[in-house]
């Protein structure tokens, strides 16, 4: 026997089996777990700590809303990830969830997880103070809207007067002076680009062309890439817009201010006719969670129009609660008023967005 | 042929050779002996070009050739792990020094060829990779790929001392008498007495840099000019000086009580030996016998010395231990050292062989 | 080694223990996983679906990048191993005036990579780098963006990715006997002749391994292409990245990796085949210690010594500015304009006071530290079986070991989601996803072919007469393995870990996908701090963080193999080690 215990130390490989066994509940399996402040194991935890998984947390996002929750009385632990990642996450969670509540991630992501099953359907209390058109389209609603956000093409006003000023996208690659002048992506794996493109694919909705794109429409995605300057791997936008190598490109609305006062820069943003993509940041119950009650309790909240408000006020947002609205900043409230909403059909997009990803990587994006 | 002048060798602080005078005859197999690290391949690289010495002047055939690189003082090289370039067969490493040179490959061709067959290589064996040969073929290799080039002078370091016990034998014949037909002045580094001895025409032993003695085999056996030659040499008994004292009684007394005193294990007999009549018989008692076979080596405690000797078994009766026993000794095979110089002291015939 | 037959061997209780696990192990988290992530892909409704095939074959820029790829691996080979073979030389073989500090330049690549590093050259030589504002001073007309294409990718990865020349091919080069220098010295040879003919033959067997190497180092390209290859110049790792992570063209993504993946299988093959033949290493018991080399030719040394100093400036650049960098608000450094008084310590105060900003980095040290014990623990006993046994069995083994090389590390995590996001009997009936094995089990698994690889070599190169020396003495298995065979290998072993223990602190791509959401590994709070999503201080963040890797990753590389190589050099495999191959991954993520 006591060879056998030998063996069993002595044999490293023989440890992992100790930790699939011991741990699998989660947390034990890595000492750094057993640190962790708020033992925030999922299932059997005891703790009334709420997990939160967001891509909102950034600028001091994060903290403010912990200091806020707390002081309301909640407890709880953010963690932050990219859209695509968290969405992923959620997905990879869902027979052993972590997260009780998730939001931040817009109407593409939340359509995604809610179709792999791995959120649930509720009301929030605050239900009625939002329009309904900014959330969940679907007969039970897993998520509901919280900060819309518009995403833009912005350019260097400094240089470009707003009567020189291009009109809309398709104008980057049909008007001699944008062509090369405009940022263009180079990959697609943010929601803010791939908003842009649903913004500008659907308006060639045709249930005949590929994917349901007219050729038209292919033909403007391949001019954008054709006439486009891509954009250089960690070097932001406004850095090269105040470098002089672009005039314009692709943002969403909430970074602009920052932005200009950290690159000493002055941009101004585009209207098109058709307005522009709003993508709406949701929250959404994350199912399976052991603390249902309390995670509605801190949506409710959350989402109040008296938080969101304030959230609104500090962080330079616009709510989707009209009741909060009145209390974000009047400079946001009048700017997002002047930017019509595009129409786009979210579950079309839903539908198509991988395939024409996918088509845009490998016979469009050089 | 060869002559180190003063030489003097150091690695950083340490001085690995103060002060070394030597000289080599033409055609003649020069030994440089000592324990390990006693500075005699520290000799022989700096006679190769290996190494710079820091003062001193190395001479080859009357020519100073001390600030010349090793390839320029026409001598060949046996390395003590023979160094054979692992990447290439047999052929190419004998060729290799040809090729460098430039010579025609005809030529070259045909000067390896003979090289190999005088050291007993066959064609064969020329297209295998070393890796493939035995140590004692390695070896050859080794010495073809340096008299290949025609040098005036071959250097061996240890070149025997990675072989078991029987090669080794075999070997050392075979070197010596290539060496003899080649007629090449050779110069041999080695840590084997045995080796030594046997094979060369002159041995300088070496001792913490220093030459301790310069001669020919018997000399550096029989007259040990000092006490760490006589002592690295060959096998003998200390003697003490109540058994100097002894001898002294009984012979004309010209041996130094006070000195370190040695006698070689098969100078001293348990029988009178036929002719001599200075032999002086002392009384002891037999501590232990260990049989051989072709001899047995005894161990006889007289006067406080532990005298060693050997009986050849030749069918007699020898005594047992425990027994008392006569040694009989001759004064003129003592060999005595000054405790403090350690050099030999009453013979001023060994006194002189020091270099 | 003589083979040992299968049945034979499984009779020994060790062999059976060991074995027992390691089938499991394999079975649970190398083929299954593995297994279901390609058959999910390829088979979607249970039929073979050749669309991946289709729509890569039809799309010119897939097929380009691939191209691409392909031509930077076939030049990376060539290059690498230029400049690899030069800086070793100069380090370890001739005797250049300052050689330490040299190495200390050279051996930056130990500390930094990936997409820092791009940057950093791009920094220098790229539109609004120092060198080139120089350069375009003398020369008014010339074309500031230069540095950029297929050549600028290949330069910064060629003085990227010398690590392994350093590692490998210097250690080898110790191995060289001097009295075979010396022999041909003795004859004449000159000191092209002696490096030409006598000491590379020598290295072959490792300059065979580490060209393998940098070859799948140029199939995995990422960050250099990314940053500076500009829109000729694009590479297919990026593209494989993006349909990871996007669920309807991950069938994309598994068929471009499984033809990376076969092409690095295709190239251990070859290298395997090439190393048998012929013996390069010293026939001697008895070597002496390589000494370095005075060379002779005045001009000829001069000209070496230029070289070598510039190698030294191009090498060490980068990691000053990145230093400098880390200083810098985040405009000064997109706008390129440093100036002296623009540097301030504002950044370390920003990212080391954050909330819980020390956590990621115990949470990373602590991950990276138990998988590189794991791996490498685990793997010694492994790696001794295999090379002690061989036989059809263990080579079965051996070649199931090897499938991480063969998936980048983001398919191995989707398929260990896959696998276990439900109970599953492999693991007793747990689900592993949330939990903090999961990821532990990925770094163990990624590290397993480079860890095996390295180890066998090092086992082989015991005296095998050590361990029967053992036996007859009396002593079990368990025992002399512990008491003699580890502590030969421990030295190769430390080194190995060091390195695993390094490429994995700032991992990113298996902690998305698999990282307990409240124990995150630095990579992710790397990532979250340093996209620009995250606002204009994330450039500077990069460089702080970079800064802090390379302190720990410095520091690695000094505790374990700077001492253990002062300690005992000789034990170090002599031309054992290099046989073998780098991790495919550090090679991912460093390039």
């Amino acid at each position: 026997m006591s060879l056998i215990v030998h063996k069993l130390k002595s044999v490293a490989a023989a440890a992992i089996t100790v930790l699939l066994l011991a741990g699998c509940a989660g947390g034990a399996g890595s000492p750094a777990a057993s640190e962790s402040a708020s033992s925030g194991t999922s299932a059997g935890s005891s703790s009334e700590t709420l997990i939160v998984y967001t891509n909102s947390n950034g600028e001091g996002r994060g903290e403010w809303l912990t200091t806020k929750a707390a002081a309301a009385g909640f407890k709880i632990e953010i963690v932050g990830a990219g859209g695509a990642d968290a969405t992923n996450k959620l997905i990879a969670e869902k027979n052993n969830p972590i997260a009780d509540v998730a939001f931040g991630l817009n109407n593409m992501y939340f359509e995604q997880i809610k179709a792999a099953d791995a959120i649930e359907s509720f009301t929030p209390s605050w239900a009625a103070e939002v329009e309904a058109g900014l959330g969940d389209q679907g007969d039970s609603k897993a998520y509901w809207p919280l900060v819309k956000q518009a995403i833009l093409l912005g350019y260097n006003s400094d240089k470009i007067p707003a009567d020189k000023a291009p009109q809309d996208w398709t104008d980057l690659w049909t008007k001699d002076e944008f062509k090369d002048r405009y940022e263009r992506v180079t990959g697609l794996g943010t929601a803010t680009a791939q908003l842009v493109f649903a913004g500008i694919l659907t308006r060639y909705k045709d249930d005949s062309g590929e994917l349901g794109i007219s050729d038209e429409g292919w033909r403007q995605i391949e001019q954008y890439f054709q006439n486009g300057n891509p954009a250089v791997a960690k070097t932001d936008l406004f850095a090269r817009i105040a470098a002089g190598d672009v005039d314009t490109g692709q943002m969403p609305s909430s970074i602009i201010p920052e932005r200009e006062k950290a690159f000493k820069v002055n941009v101004d943003v585009v209207k098109p006719s058709v307005g522009v993509p709003f993508a709406v940041e949701q929250v959404a119950l994350v199912k399976g969670t052991d603390k249902k009650d309390q995670a509605l309790k801190f949506i409710d909240w959350f989402g109040s129009a008296q938080v969101q408000g304030e959230w609104a006020q500090e962080f330079s947002s616009m709510p989707a609660n009209k009741a909060a609205a009145e209390k974000a900043r009047p400079e946001v409230v009048e700017f997002s008023k002047t930017l019509k909403q595009q129409e786009i059909d979210w579950n079309f997009v839903q539908e198509n967005i991988g395939a024409w990803v996918e088509k845009i990587e490998l016979e469009y994006m050089t | 042929m060869i002559r180190l002048e003063n030489i003097e060798v150091t690695f950083g602080n340490f001085t690995a050779i103060p002060q070394l005078n030597l000289e080599v005859e033409r055609g003649e197999f020069f030994t440089l002996l000592g324990p390990s690290g006693c500075g005699k391949t520290t000799a022989l690289r700096t006679l190769a070009g290996f190494i710079d010495p820091a003062a001193g002047e190395v001479f080859i055939d009357g020519k100073a050739v001390t600030r010349l690189p090793s390839d320029k003082r026409q001598v060949g090289m046996v390395f003590q792990n023979y160094a054979l370039f692992p990447s290439m067969t047999v052929w190419e490493n004998i060729a290799f020094g040809l090729r460098v040179r430039k010579e025609k490959p005809a030529a070259s061709d045909r000067l390896v060829r003979d090289i190999a067959q005088r050291v007993d290589l066959s064609a064969s064996q020329l297209r295998k990779n070393v890796a493939e040969l035995s140590g004692g073929q390695q070896q050859r290799v080794a010495v073809a790929r340096a008299l290949v080039l025609q040098p005036k002078i071959l250097l061996l370091d240890e070149p025997l001392s990675n072989l078991d016990a029987k090669l080794r034998h075999q070997l050392r014949q075979q070197l010596k008498e290539l060496q003899s037909e080649f007629g090449i002045t050779t110069v041999y580094v080695t840590h084997d007495q045995d080796e030594a001895l046997a094979m060369s025409d002159r041995i300088a032993v070496f001792n913490k840099g220093v030459v301790e003695q310069v001669g020919t085999p018997q000399t550096i056996y029989d007259a040990s000019a000092t006490e760490f030659v006589c002592t690295f040499i060959g096998d003998s008994s200390v003697l003490t000086s109540d058994f100097v004292s002894e001898l002294n009684r009984h012979s004309d007394g010209t041996l130094a009580p006070g000195a370190n005193s040695y006698l070689r294990v098969e100078k001293a007999s348990l029988t009178p030996p036929a002719g001599n009549t200075d032999a002086v018989p002392v009384r002891g008692v037999v501590v232990s016998r260990s049989y051989h076979g072709l001899h047995s080596r005894y161990t006889v405690r007289c006067h406080g010395s532990e005298l060693r000797l050997l009986v050849k078994e030749d069918g007699g009766v020898h005594p047992v231990p425990g027994a008392e026993a006569t040694v009989y000794v001759r004064p003129v095979h003592v060999l005595q050292y000054d405790p403090q110089t350690g050099e030999a002291v009453g013979n001023p015939a060994l006194a002189a062989s020091r270099p | 080694m003589n083979p040992t037959p299968a049945r034979t061997m499984v009779r020994s209780p060790f062999v059976l223990f060991v074995g027992v696990i390691l089938t499991w192990f394999i079975a649970a988290f190398l083929v299954w996983p593995n297994a279901n992530v390609l058959i999910e892909t390829f088979f979607p409704d249970g039929r073979f679906s050749g669309r991946a095939a289709e729509k890569l074959l039809s799309s010119e820029r897939a097929m380009k990048s691939l191209g691409n790829s392909f031509l930077l691996a076939a030049a990376l080979s060539v290059t690498v191993n230029v400049v690899g073979i030069f800086i070793v030389l100069v380090t370890h073989y001739f005797r250049i005036r300052g050689a330490r500090i040299l190495f200390l330049g050279y051996a930056t690549t130990f500390i930094y990579g990936g997409i820092v590093l791009a940057a950093g050259y791009k920094f220098i030589y790229g539109d609004k780098g120092i060198v080139t504002a120089l350069l375009s001073d003398a020369f008014p007309g010339m074309d500031r963006n230069w540095f950029s294409g297929f050549l600028a990718v290949l330069v910064v990865m060629t003085f990227a990715t010398t690590t392994n020349h350093m590692l490998f091919v210097a250690n080898a080069l110790k191995g060289v006997d001097h009295q075979t220098i010396e022999a041909a010295k003795n004859m004449g040879a000159s000191t092209w002749t002696i490096l030409r003919r006598i000491v590379l033959p020598m290295l072959k067997p490792t300059l065979f391994a580490v060209t393998i190497l940098s070859f799948l180092t140029g199939l995995g390209a990422l960050s250099a292409p990314q940053v500076l290859g500009g829109r000729e110049f694009q590479t297919i790792t990026p593209m494989i990245l993006t349909f990871t992570n996007s669920p309807t063209s991950r069938d994309l993504a598994a068929l471009l990796a499984v033809i990376l993946g076969v092409a690095t299988i295709l190239m251990l093959t070859v290298m395997t085949r090439m190393e048998r033949g012929g013996t390069n290493f010293s026939v001697s018991k008895v070597s002496s210690a390589l000494e370095k080399q005075k060379i002779t030719h005045p001009v000829g040394n001069a000209l070496v010594h230029v070289a070598a100093y510039v190698l030294f400036a191009i090498y060490t650049l980068p990691v000053a500015l990145i230093v400098i960098y880390s200083f810098a608000d985040s405009a000064a450094i997109q706008t390129g304009q440093i100036s002296l008084d623009s540097l301030t310590v504002d950044n370390y105060i920003r990212v080391l006071t954050q909330s819980s900003a020390l956590r990621p980095f115990v949470v990373s040290i602590v991950y990276s530290a138990v998988a590189a014990a794991i791996a490498v623990g685990g793997l010694l006993f492994v790696a001794r079986l295999l090379q002690k046994h061989r036989n059809w069995l263990t080579a079965v083994f051996e070649y199931l070991l090897h499938i991480p090389w063969i998936l980048p590390s983001a398919l191995l995590a989707l398929g260990l989601i896959i696998s276990y996001d439900h109970p599953n009997p492999l693991v007793g009936g747990a689900v592993l996803t949330g939990t903090t094995v999961i990821l532990l089990i990925a770094f163990v698994t990624v590290k397993i072919p480079f860890t095996l690889r390295m180890l066998k070599a090092s086992f082989a190169s015991v005296n095998s007469s050590l361990e029967e020396a053992g036996a007859i003495m009396g002593a079990g298995t368990l025992y002399i393995f512990r008491r003699i065979l580890l502590p030969l290998v421990l030295p190769t072993a430390a080194a190995i870990a060091a390195l695993n223990f390094n490429s994995m602190l700032d991992d990113y791509d298996t902690a998305i996908f698999l990282a307990h959401p409240l124990v995150q590994p630095l990579g992710l709070v790397i990532k979250a701090n340093t996209d620009g999503a995250e606002g204009a201080e994330g450039v500077s963040n990069t460089f702080v963080y970079t800064v802090l890797l390379m302190i720990i990753t410095g520091l690695t590389m000094y505790l374990v193999y700077g001492r253990a190589r002062r300690r005992d050099a000789s034990t170090a495999p002599r031309n054992g080690a290099p046989k073998d191959a780098a991790p495919k991954d550090t090679v991912l993520s460093k390039s």
